[in-house]
């Protein structure tokens, strides 16, 4: 890393390395690490101190991929400053492994630019906060399995006991200790010298170092330690650290390492090839057949809901129950049917209604996707799929309340989820067409690029990003993004084709005074970037405009057949399925559909208003077979049951054994507001209450009599007035009502206590004057705590002058308790109950007089 | 991408059969799916691990299926389909069932891990042995059923590769003389030998007496013949003597009657199953003789008991037949694993077109209750319902009418209630065939009926299995066994063989109009409806008004 314009002299600081830096390198940092821009700091200062914070670092080590952070873990075990050398030695190794060399200028350059090192290369500094983070201590172990080093390691210790092991060690006794760790240090990392001390080791301490070497490095040890551990600790090789345990000095650790600060430095990342290769007129075919199984999945779902959705939980959500319900109806396991509700929810299609009965249904949203052609629908799902930061994945899951996680309710968001979907797809991409990768080796990768999101965070289940990661192909595959596994050509058009980017791309290559950074090599390693939102819909358009063809033609006829089956072979223009899906119960769903005719469907398209005829007219239409005899019959059979019964409602009727009086009553002018309608040869319903219909009737000078339920006649009688149910009025006594007793001790003792409070002779503290009855007590805060404390420890009762939070004044006596934090806890004989006060809200204090 | 083919997400196929490669299509995937319906246009075929597993036991691997289906279909495959396919074929085999020189019967694995799995399954521990080495584990000869069992309700079924003793050798030809074996018969005995033991699938009337006797020709050793009742065990008899070499002396019956042990024995489902005492006494039949081979009629009737013998029976051969694997009971499975594999399959109207069945025309003739009828039924027991609207009245009329209309031809009239069947008779001056009719009785009135000296029968269930009458042209049901649709399929068999002047078969049901006996007629035609026998549906008015 050389520059022809040497900086006028080294940074001394973060800083100042910033403040070296250009404009396009400062950008590269504040694009990498955007949260050091929120809110915009002012100077360079503020910056750099808000770059070293820990969230901040934390955030960035996150990010980097596994090479980068093997990187800093390395200079967070060398020197500080370190030179590049050393680092180099760390990382590659005494054998100077010529990937991982190759790597390192690429790892560094990234570290520099997010602003975790600075300083030139012949002094590199990581920054301190990331050193803290990732250099080893005994609390916790670094990633590399290196212990302190000897000079961390021997603090503390006697002088004679370092003085001890130099002269175990071989080497000249020196005046102080600082020097004689020194020559220790010097041992332990000079390689021919190191070998030549334990080229004289017995084969069990060997051993013994074995074990520690790679990590971790602590052993235990009894008082007496065995020879072999003896003959280690004498030498220095093992440092005694807490009682009973040692520590193996990193020096040593990585003498024995041959310099190198992990097992497997990973310089390269993890190819993903592909494991299986199709034709590509193949995976597109299958991804579009998959594409127009989701279209169809989705309108069945809200067709599901279509007449009011399942109820929303009080917490947000489906309910378990709704999810199986939904399931079952679209035949489906029910993490894939939560995966198609997500998906309608996350696509704008269907919501809570709001009302005070929530519960889902579709959005006008919905309406207006049923109108695009089937392309631009997969094209929206698709695009609110990528972008989506809801993960049904997680339903069924619990969060870290232990709640139960549920589909549409809250707690699914996962932000890392879109950035997954995209690397992913970009991996995918990344192999020629028609290639599905290994799964393992697209997981390897993705935790390689970021490490510490990886493995290490939760033992025996997947880390979030892998399961991610699993997530996103079996949804690319359910979605029809890929087929049979591999990126299909409509798939790729997601990922949008290098013009979509171009704006981002065209940014030149950071320059800045001794911090030159190499932006290009990080960029490559990244891959696309994820596509902003016009992008987005430029992709999702050019998707669309390839899977169009590839989606199968509706069609108009179907086949039916004996068994009283009809057969789509494929997908039905949609008014079509609509009057077969009343009209006959679906069977089997996929590239064709299975209706089948039951009594009980042809019953429920005659209940939505079709005749016989319409239907038969309807299946002559649309089927390519003539209608075969046993489907004709059963929707005659059918019809001809059908509505045979009616139901209505009257309010009254009238009944004649005579039906030429019916026939007059109807003829009658007179009868037509009681909206008599004939039902049968002798009986008429009215509209009008039984009541009217009476008065009606004899107005037209019949004599109608009433009829009970049983069809007795009833004797009609003026009714007597009635009011609504009332209570009886309460007696009203001359006096109150004799208090009990529990009522009256507790009366007498309030009053004894206020009594007390207000009678007492007072011995104002200091005051002079006494105070007049009912006059508040004053004293200053600092008499009034002192005065308290003393009565806690005397155990006195106090006269106060207390103002409640309402302003109202009072005066209380109270034998305090306790005075902390400001308040006091005493015993309040006013109220009879120990209550708290807090001091401010204490007027004054005076000390009842005498007892 | 035009194929005949349309794969379904519930693992269906349809197969469109206008289509010109739809013949070429049913070849390549009969191996592995089973006909579910045939009716006129799509036939449905269903993907079932057993199917796949009977497709991985005759030598198909999951390449071909998924060839096969990738192949002919119309539309892409999903995927996961395929993946599921390839795996539910890969259980099969990696479990082997053999015969080790030193240790006797073994389970093998070529996949540890399964083995491993299976092992730490208590329902198998008990049944397995020591280990030998790391793949290979001792299981005790007389658990062989079990074990098979067992593991395929696991999911790993095993290959049964221990082969099986050759029994006494007896000489058993076919005799053909003036008949041979057509072609798709001799196809079913090539099939079962090679496989071992297994299940050949052929539609009643379709001559699976004779793929029995085949059978028997290729073993040439004593043979056990397991049969649903006495009358099929001496039509079995009959027809044994009739087409191979064996004599009279040779053929044995052992029933509720006689208690013959001969070199081929014919025992009823019924004796064997019968229970004294908490025990089943005449299970010694099994080890009387050294069997070479078991034969199971109507396999979709073995009764569970004879199930659990036949578990222990895992060293013969074992040939089952039936018309359908469909069993009400829905243990499919325990077939599978028990007898074995389905050997071979041919959809009825497959065969019927080749002519060797009548094709038959079926009609069901709705009869409408009178008014007091549809009071009393409204109002009867729920569990008298189906005796009340099946026993109705009207019924007898219709009959009459059909009877009339079909008169000098052989005429079968079937029912399950013996008053209605009594009535019947008398007023259609036929005799009636019920439980209390002797074997004897039987006989005489089956040949008087095979002579044409009756011409109308009237017979109870009695008379559902295996019961020959060549001649019958026309069979009217007017009642059945609920909604059985076996008993159905039973029924029409009845007028399916070829009649000897190529008249039209004729099936006619008579049904109750708006009860449950309509219902349940439904219910049983649906299988019919599905194997392409289309019903045709009259009113009972419209019949007697043609009639009148």
């Amino acid at each position: 890393m050389s520059s022809d314009e040497k900086p006028a002299a080294a940074p001394r600081s973060l800083a100042e390395a910033l403040r070296g830096r250009d404009d396009t390198s400062l950008a590269a940092l504040l694009r990498s690490r955007p949260d050091l821009i929120t809110p915009v700091p002012s100077d360079l200062t503020q910056l750099a101190t808000r770059a070293g914070t820990r969230a901040s670092v934390v955030r960035a080590l996150e990010r980097l991929d596994r090479f980068a952070l093997q990187t800093a873990e390395a200079l967070a075990v060398a020197g500080d400053p370190a030179t590049y050398g050393e680092l180099l030695g760390l990382v590659a190794g005494d054998a100077r492994d010529p990937e991982v060399t190759a790597a390192l200028p690429g790892a560094l350059a990234a570290l520099r630019e997010q602003a975790l090192v600075w300083g030139a290369d012949d002094r590199l500094r990581l920054v301190r906060t990331a050193r803290e983070l990732l250099a080893p201590s005994a609390q916790h172990p670094s990633p590399t399995g290196l212990g302190p080093s000897v000079q961390e390691a021997t603090a503390g210790m006697s002088p004679g006991r370092i003085q001890e092991i130099v002269a175990t060690a071989g080497l000249p006794s020196t005046h102080d200790s600082v020097s004689a760790v020194g020559a220790l240090t010097s041992l332990f990392t000079d390689r021919k010298r190191m070998a030549g001390l334990l080229a004289g080791a017995p084969a069990e301490s060997l051993e013994v170092l074995e074990r520690l070497v790679w990590g971790p490095p602590y052993g235990q040890v009894t008082h007496d330690p065995a020879v072999r551990l003896r003959w280690l600790l004498d030498r220095g090789l093992l440092l005694p650290t807490a009682p009973g345990t040692v520590v193996l000095p990193r020096e040593v650790a990585l003498h024995l390492r041959a310099g190198r600060a992990h097992r497997a430095p990973e310089p390269v990342p993890p190819a993903v090839g592909a494991a299986a290769g199709h034709r590509p007129q193949v995976v597109d075919a299958t991804a579009a057949g998959q594409a127009y199984t989701a279209l169809a999945t989705v309108e069945e779902l809200l067709q599901d809901w279509d007449e009011g959705g399942p109820a929303v939980l009080r917490a947000g959500g489906l309910s378990i129950r709704d999810l199986k319900r939904t399931a079952v109806a679209l035949d489906l396991p029910e993490p894939v049917a939560a995966f198609w509700v997500e998906l309608a929810y996350a696509a704008g299609l269907l919501a809570s209604d709001g009302e005070a009965d929530e519960r889902y249904a579709a959005t006008p949203a919905y309406d207006d996707w049923l109108e695009r052609p089937p392309a631009e629908r997969w094209a929206r799902l698709a695009e609110a799929w990528l972008a989506a930061t809801r993960t049904s994945g997680l339903v069924g899951g619990r969060d870290a309340k232990e709640r139960a996680l549920s589909t549409l309710g809250p707690g699914l968001d996962r932000s890392a989820a879109p950035e997954v979907r995209h690397r992913v797809l970009v991996l995918l991409a990344g192999l020629p067409e028609g290639a599905a990768p290994d799964t393992e080796a697209v997981l390897a990768r993705l935790s390689w690029e970021r490490p510490l999101r990886g493995p290490q965070t939760a033992q025996g289940e997947d880390d979030l990003r892998t399961r991610l990661a699993r997530w996103t192909l079996a949804e690319a595959e359910l979605l029809g993004v890929t087929g049979r596994g591999a990126l299909s050509a409509h798939g790729r058009a997601l990922l949008g084709t290098p013009a979509d980017r171009a704006p981002k791309d065209a940014s030149p290559t950071p320059q800045g005074p001794g911090d030159k950074l190499p932006v290009h090599h990080r960029a490559g390693a990244a891959g696309p970037e994820p596509l902003s939102t016009t992008g987005r819909a430029r992709a999702a358009a050019t998707a669309a405009r390839l899977l169009a063809p590839l989606l199968p033609e509706p069609l108009d006829h179907v086949l039916l057949q004996a068994d009283l089956t009809a057969v789509a072979p494929g997908p039905l223009k949609r008014p079509l399925a609509a009057v077969l899906g009343v009209l006959a119960d679906v069977e089997s769903k996929g590239g064709a559909t299975v209706y089948r005719f039951t009594p009980a469907s042809v019953r429920r398209a005659l209940d939505a208003g079709r005749t016989a005829s319409d239907l038969h007219a309807f299946l002559a239409a649309h089927a390519r077979t003539p209608v075969p005899q046993p489907l004709a019959y059963l929707i005659d059979d059918v019809a001809r049951r059908h509505g045979r019964l009616r139901v209505g409602a009257a309010s009254a009727y009238v009944r004649c054994d005579d039906d030429t009086l019916l026939n007059e009553i109807l003829a009658d002018k007179r009868a037509t507001a009681l909206r008599l309608r004939r039902l049968a040869p002798t009986v008429l319903a009215a509209q009008a209450d039984p009541a009217t219909l009476l008065e009606g009737l004899r107005a037209m000078g019949f004599a109608p009599a009433a009829e009970s339920a049983e069809g007795d006649v009833l004797i009609t009688r003026a009714d007597a007035h009635r009011t609504p149910p009332r209570t009886p009025p309460e007696p009203v006594p001359d006096g109150p009502p004799v208090p009990d007793a529990t009522l009256l001790s507790a009366a007498i003792r309030a009053i004894r206590a206020g009594d007390l409070a207000s009678t007492a002779p007072l011995k104002p503290a200091d005051t002079t004057a006494p105070l007049a009855p009912g006059e508040l007590p004053r004293t200053s805060p600092a008499e009034t705590l002192a005065t308290v404390q003393a009565a806690v420890l005397t155990g006195e009762a106090l006269w106060i002058g207390y103002v409640n939070a309402e302003g109202a004044a009072s005066q209380r006596v109270i034998a305090p308790v306790r005075v902390e934090g400001g308040f006091v806890t005493a015993y309040d004989h006013t109220a009879d109950e120990v209550r708290t006060y807090p001091l401010h809200r204490i007027t004054g204090v005076a000390e009842l007089a005498g007892d | 991408m035009n194929g005949p083919l349309i794969v379904q997400s519930d693992k269906t196929l349809l197969l469109e059969v206008d289509h010109e490669r739809a013949d070429d299509c049913r070849r390549a995937i009969a191996p592995f799916a089973e006909l579910e319906r045939a009716p006129e246009h799509i036939h449905t075929y269903r993907v079932t691990p057993l199917g796949l597993w009977n497709a991985r036991a005759a030598g198909h691997d999951a390449e071909q299926v998924v060839d096969a289906l990738v192949e002919y279909s119309r539309y892409p495959v999903p995927h996961a389909l395929l993946v599921d396919i390839a795996e539910t074929m890969d259980r099969y085999g990696r479990l082997t069932l053999s015969k080790h020189p030193a240790h006797g019967l073994v389970l093998t694995t070529t996949d540890r891990p399964v083995l491993e799995e299976i092992l730490r399954s208590k329902r198998v521990a008990p049944l397995v042995g020591a280990r030998i080495d790391p793949d290979t584990v001792a299981v005790h000869p007389s658990e062989r059923g079990q074990i098979k069992q067992t593991l395929l309700k696991l999911g790993w079924p095993a290959e049964d590769l221990a082969g099986y003793v050759d029994g006494e050798a007896h000489p058993i030809d076919l005799d053909e003389d003036g008949w041979a074996l057509r072609p798709y018969q001799r196809q079913a005995v090539e099939n079962f030998w090679h496989g071992g033991s297994g299940v050949v699938v052929l539609p009643c009337g379709a001559g699976k007496t004779l793929v029995g006797a085949g059978a028997m020709a290729e073993a040439k050793s004593t043979t056990l013949i397991l049969v649903t009742n006495t009358v099929s065990a001496r039509q079995w008899k009959h027809e044994l003597v009739k087409r191979t070499s064996l004599t009279e002396d040779e053929i044995g019956e052992y029933s509720g009657t006689k208690k013959e042990i001969r070199p081929v024995t014919i025992a009823t489902y019924q004796v064997l199953t019968t229970r004294r005492k908490g025990v089943y006494p005449h299970l010694e039949l099994f080890d009387s003789r050294d069997w070479g081979l078991i034969l199971y009629d109507e396999v979709h009737l073995l009764p569970a008991p004879v199930f659990k013998f036949t578990a222990d029976l895992q060293a013969r051969r074992r040939l089952g037949l039936t018309a359908t694997l469909v069993r009400e009971d829905g243990r499919e499975s325990d077939v599978f694993s028990l007898i074995g594999p389905k050997r071979f399959d041919a959809p009825w109207k497959e065969i019927e077109a080749q002519g060797y069945i009548a094709p038959a025309d079926c009609v069901e003739v709705r009869v409408n209750l009178t008014d007091s009828e549809r009071l009393a039924y409204a109002t009867a027991e729920a569990e008298e319902k189906y005796r009340f609207c099946a026993t109705t009245a009207t019924k007898r009329k219709v009959t009459e009418a059909i009877v009339r209309r079909f008169a000098g031809q052989q005429i079968l009239v079937i029912g399950q209630y013996i008053d209605q069947l009594d009535e019947l008779g008398e007023h259609l001056n036929a005799p009636v065939i019920k439980g209390e009719t002797s074997n004897a009785q039987r006989e005489k009135l089956f040949d008087a009926f095979r002579e044409g000296e009756i011409s109308v029968l009237v017979v109870s269930k009695v008379a559902n299995f295996s019961i020959d009458l060549p001649e019958a042209t026309v069979a009217i049901q007017v009642s059945g066994t609920f909604g059985s649709r076996q008993e159905e399929a039973q029924r029409l068999g009845r007028v399916l063989r070829p009649k000897a002047d190529g008249h039209q078969a004729h099936f006619y049901s008579v049904v109750a109009r708006d009860t449950i006996d309509q219902d349940f007629a439904a219910h049983r035609q649906r299988f019919l409806a599905e194997q392409g026998y289309a019903y045709r549906i009259m009113d009972a008015d419209e019949l007697l008004a043609q009639d009148g």
